[in-house]
């Protein structure tokens, strides 16, 4: 891997983590597990479709990582990695058909798969199908945030230098 | 736009809309105000929660086992069991009228009751 290549992923890693550090002192409206903006993750849709597969998932384990040891929710991991690792298959999955002017409607994508992924564990880890319930209301939170996302990781890409699009 | 990012939207827009609609299912405030604690397909008791004082009883099954069951402020839940994996307990309280709190173990099943008690 060339020196630039592994600034570059280091501090967008650099960049999510400070997010999602500021993002956790934005406190939860409403009373359903799981709901969150996922700020951070308009540095996983802007990697997706800068760098490859393998250098996206490397930066997305290291943000979710470094990201449960610093917010000492370590124990929880499980649901931020599942979450984090479906989030990234269904982005990477559609990026082919979706170009970058669209590129909020692969972050939204990006969101339900997450809290697909999350719900799956939640079902395996509580061998209950009673959360289930919290699953239509994830997934509009999902796909509002998502949006959300998606339109800044849109603004951000049209204000950067020509050089890192 | 291509066909490819047609097909997304619209696929993105099904699953919202569907998502609108199970949630209105799921959370809409449960009408009726009788809550019905079923035991092997019998019901055992019928409760007006609302109007019921706060309390906790036991629900013991004929294999030896039991449930407490709390009533507090107008909401009920299991409090506690002895069954192995507490699902029933993870519930919470009882919020939807499609969702019931159950024990499988005790074949336990507490739900909100179809018509307004007798």
């Amino acid at each position: 891997m060339k020196t630039k290549k592994l600034a570059e992923l280091a501090l967008l890693t650099a960049v999510a983590l400070i997010i999602f550090i500021i993002e956790l002192r934005i406190p939860n409206i409403l009373p359903i597990p799981g709901v969150k903006l996922g700020l951070a993750n308009i540095i996983t849709v802007y990697a997706v479709y800068k760098f490859s597969a393998k250098e996206t998932l490397m930066i997305v384990a290291t943000r979710v990582i470094l990201g449960s040891l610093f917010s000492s929710n370590f124990s929880v991991i499980i649901y931020s990695l599942s979450g984090a690792i479906m989030c990234l298959v269904g982005m990477l999955l559609v990026k082919r058909v979706i170009p970058l002017k669209y590129i909020w409607l692969c972050s939204i994508i990006g969101a339900v798969f997450h809290n697909t992924g999350q719900m799956i564990t939640a079902v395996i880890m509580m061998r209950s199908f009673a959360v289930i319930a919290y699953y239509p209301p994830l997934i509009i939170s999902g796909c509002i945030a998502g949006l959300f996302t998606g339109l800044c990781a849109g603004f951000v890409l049209k204000r950067l230098p020509q050089s890192f699009k | 736009m291509t066909k490819g990012v047609k097909i997304c939207i619209a696929a993105v827009t099904a699953v919202f809309i569907g998502a609108v609609i199970a949630t209105a299912i799921i959370f809409r405030h449960a009408e009726s105000e009788y809550v019905e604690i079923i035991q092997d397909n019998q019901i055992i008791y019928t409760i007006d929660i609302a109007n019921s004082e706060n309390r906790t009883f036991r629900i013991e099954s004929d294999d030896g086992g039991w449930n407490d069951v709390t009533i507090e402020d107008g909401k009920i839940y299991i409090s506690d069991a002895d069954c192995p994996d507490h699902t029933c307990i993870k519930t919470g309280v009882l919020r939807s009228e499609s969702v019931p709190i159950v024990c499988l173990p005790h074949r336990l099943v507490i739900r909100f009751s179809d018509k307004n008690g007798e």
